[in-house]
């Protein structure tokens, strides 16, 4: 599902986010990118959605080469990866349907599909009831699940969850948690980036560690490590 | 889908638009003004170029002949001034019809009258008057006639230099026209740089939106086409205010005018009339040319980033 092939990423001044990096992550794993604060996780994130290019090395997205993608295909490529944020990204002047519905509406979308898609996904992140609420009206953790509804709407193949629950507290970190492996249940691949260790060793799945932009370690069913 | 986006894109438009209302009616009347002075302009020369076509059609040469010339003579040289090709036409005017249209002309004055009746005979001389394709020829008409056989049998001429009206008008001309265009060009200037300004403005208070909307999968188009629905919306709202500015200026201004080319072939509102359509649609197309590449700039250097 995600190739990557002696990625390295590298910024002016010959400073290197990423080295040496070679991935490969199958279709509905569950991985989890691990490392301190600094050491190109996000990067890694960043250059599977094609925000970000890699200096040298190849990027391989479901059998197409995103390394020198077209800027008019990157929509494209963004339809099949769902993102979420540590701060959500939500438009505060709209309801949590009409967040959610946004990503439909700037798509494209016929109203009909999205009054079908928007309740759906509702529904899956636990926020039926409050579809009419807007973003301040939620708690983090509400958030994070409106901004993860929002990533389902396209169906994505592959959710990115850069540090999902940085924001959150005890509790609401496990929800999210729970969500991102009922997502994962329906055959969706995950790949969730985060420097906290009770998430990454709650889950006992693959976990790769990142140290000074370099894979330092790739368990099949990991624990955080650093 | 096209409608959907289409319809979308508008409406994300006509919100940016009440948003920004101060910013969107300031950059409005920056178009406004803009589009008035090249309108001025354009119109300055409309009315130029018929009082010179007016006073060009006015020029002419009457010829006079000495008295007693046979009216053979006349026609002969009627004749070879009709086959200089530079002569559009050349008109006979017996002594006895110059006479004539005299008495017509002054057929209201008494004192006229009578001294018209005193008159033993016709005072008044054969002549031709010549009217030239360009006023330009007069000179040279005249000097291959003052060489020809019939020299002699002319008494005088009478050419009234138009030229120099026309060059005066021309000259004045030429100035309004050239500071029109650097008035209309500064105005352009400014246009751009407002409507450029505007749409960063409106960009920058819609960056988070703009940056879910390419998370999502928004593409570069669509997150473009507010923005430059939005200008184009500027550019036709602008078209309209100036066709009714200009349509109340030609009213007020067209009686002076028309009082002044009065006798003439000249009607400033008929004209506007005529041509308002075609006035409206090169104002929209200006003000949306200006709107879009504005526009374009300031949308093409954010979502390059």
């Amino acid at each position: 599902m995600i190739k990557l092939k002696n990625v390295w990423k590298t910024y002016s001044g010959n400073v290197h986010a990423l080295k040496r990096v070679t991935l490969h992550i199958k279709p509905g794993e569950f991985v989890s990118l691990v490392g301190q604060s600094g050491t190109g996780k996000t990067t890694l994130a960043k250059i599977i959605i094609a925000e970000e290019r890699a200096t040298q090395g190849r990027v391989i997205i479901g059998g197409w080469d995103i390394t020198d993608i077209k800027r008019g295909d990157i929509p494209v490529l963004r339809r099949q990866i769902g993102v979420i944020f540590q701060d959500f990204k939500l438009l505060p002047r709209k309801t949590v349907f009409e967040n959610v519905a946004f990503a439909l509406a700037v798509a494209g979308a016929e109203q009909k599909k999205i009054t079908t898609i928007v309740p759906q996904v509702l529904r899956i992140v636990g926020l039926e009831k409050k579809s009419a609420r807007y973003p301040d009206e939620l708690s983090g953790g509400e958030q994070q699940r409106v901004s993860i509804a929002r990533s389902l709407v396209h169906r994505p193949k592959i959710l990115i969850a850069d540090e999902p629950t940085g924001n959150l507290d005890a509790i609401n970190v496990q929800g999210i948690t729970e969500l991102l492996l009922k997502i994962n249940s329906f055959g969706t691949t995950i790949v969730l980036v985060t420097h906290n260790p009770d998430v990454v060793n709650g889950l006992k799945k693959r976990v790769v560690t990142l140290d000074h932009g370099e894979v330092v370690s790739d368990q099949q069913i990991g624990r955080y490590m650093i | 889908m096209i409608f959907v986006s289409f319809y979308r894109a508008s409406t994300f438009a006509l919100q940016n638009f009440w948003r920004n209302l101060w910013l969107s009616l300031v950059t409005i009347l920056i178009l406004t003004l803009t589009l008035y002075s090249i309108s001025i302009v354009l119109t300055l020369n409309y009315v130029t170029d018929q009082a010179i076509r007016i006073v060009k059609e006015k020029v002419d040469v009457d010829i006079f002949f000495d008295l007693g010339v046979p009216e053979k003579q006349i026609i002969e040289a009627q004749t070879f001034l009709k086959n200089m090709s530079e002569v559009k036409e050349v008109q006979y005017i017996s002594a006895d019809q110059a006479l004539e249209n005299f008495r017509t002309e002054h057929a209201d004055d008494a004192d006229i009258q009578a001294a018209l009746a005193e008159l033993d005979e016709n005072p008044l001389q054969d002549s031709l008057i010549v009217k030239a394709h360009q006023v330009e020829s007069y000179t040279t008409i005249l000097s291959r006639l003052d060489q020809s056989e019939f020299a002699e049998i002319i008494e005088s001429k009478d050419f009234d230099d138009s030229q120099e009206v026309i060059d005066t008008i021309s000259s004045a001309s030429n100035t309004i026209t050239r500071a029109g265009y650097v008035l209309s060009g500064i105005f352009i200037f400014i246009a751009v740089v407002v409507v450029f300004n505007t749409v960063r403005l409106a960009i920058y208070a819609q960056s988070k939106e703009i940056g879910i909307m390419r998370l999502v999968g928004a593409t570069n188009w669509f997150i473009r086409s507010p923005f430059l629905l939005e200008a184009i919306l500027y550019g036709c709202i602008a078209a309209l205010i100036v066709l009714g500015l200009l349509f109340f200026s030609v009213q007020t201004a067209a009686p002076y005018l028309n009082n002044f080319f009065a006798g003439y072939e000249f009607d400033l509102m008929a004209f506007f009339r005529a041509q308002y359509l075609t006035v409206f649609l090169a104002e929209l197309a200006i003000a949306v040319l200006l709107s879009i590449v504005s526009s374009m700039i300031a949308i093409g250097r954010y979502l390059r980033a």
